[in-house]
């Protein structure tokens, strides 16, 4: 009798350290899938300091040959389809 | 006591049994972790679409001019927009096998302003499938349930004709492909 007591309780460790293992495997795949779905590369313009707006430097050398007009051009440059 | 040692082999065995299988576990977690995340792609086609703005805006001036073959006299050349693709060495058929109908999977459309009306196009063209051009216009108050949506960039300018008129030319390029980039 005091045999399978201790047969019970080597048999019960075993079973809840391979649930653990289990467990923990699930949470790290869940975690691989949810890093999965933020692979996506998007512009580091907004964020850089040292980005250079290739799109802006044409406008800033077509200032250099005229200028006039300057605040409503950089008015309707700054205005995009979302706000209008 | 002989019985207590045949017990004991058995249990050794059992146990061998139960760490293989724990080892299975475990490495075909590593491997689900492992496919899960390499095998979804990276989605760059935001990244893609200002590539192709900023190609298009090359394409159209150069040193704050715009390029002379977008007028003939004074006023501007309709045609340009059918040789555009050529004249800026773009080749849009280099993907193959997207969905069922195989669809062109590029948009863009050129829009040129004058100062004195800035609502209505003076010029205007466009290349590519029109059906993605909607996707810009969808709002994307949650980006997860629109991640399949085409991406789209806007990008506005300023520049001189040959004679000197002022023009600000609007650029939107657009980029389907939501079959290779998004999982």
């Amino acid at each position: 009798m005091l045999n399978k007591k201790a047969q019970v309780g080597e048999s019960i460790t075993w079973v809840v350290a391979t649930i653990i293992v289990i467990v923990l495997l699930l949470i790290f795949i869940y975690a691989s899938i949810l890093l999965s779905k933020t692979k996506s590369l998007e512009s580091s313009k907004e964020n850089s300091e040292y980005s250079f707006d290739w799109i802006n430097s044409k406008t800033q050398i077509a200032y250099s040959i005229n200028d006039s007009n300057k605040n409503k051009i950089e008015d309707w440059i700054s205005k995009s389809n979302k706000d209008e | 006591m002989n019985k207590y040692i045949k017990d004991k082999r058995g249990t050794d065995k059992i146990l061998s049994i139960y760490w293989f299988v724990i080892l299975t576990l475990i490495a075909g977690g590593v491997f689900a972790m492992v496919y899960v995340f390499y095998g979804a792609p990276y989605d760059v086609r935001e990244i893609e679409s200002e590539i192709l703005a900023e190609k298009i805006a090359d394409c159209i001036s150069s040193k704050g001019i715009i390029d002379s073959e977008f007028f003939i006299d004074g006023t501007f050349n309709t045609k340009i927009g059918e040789n555009f693709n050529e004249k800026c060495n773009f080749n849009f058929n280099v993907e193959e096998g997207y969905g069922d109908t195989n669809e062109v999977q590029y948009f863009y459309e050129v829009e040129f302003y004058t100062l004195e009306d800035l609502a209505n196009p003076a010029f205007n063209f466009y290349n590519g499938n029109s059906n993605w051009e909607a996707d810009c216009f969808i709002k994307k108050e949650n980006d997860k349930e629109y991640v399949k949506l085409a991406k789209c960039t806007e990008k506005r300018f300023y520049a001189l004709s040959g004679e000197g008129n002022q023009y600000l030319i609007k650029i939107l390029s657009v980029i389907g492909k939501s079959e290779k980039n998004v999982k």
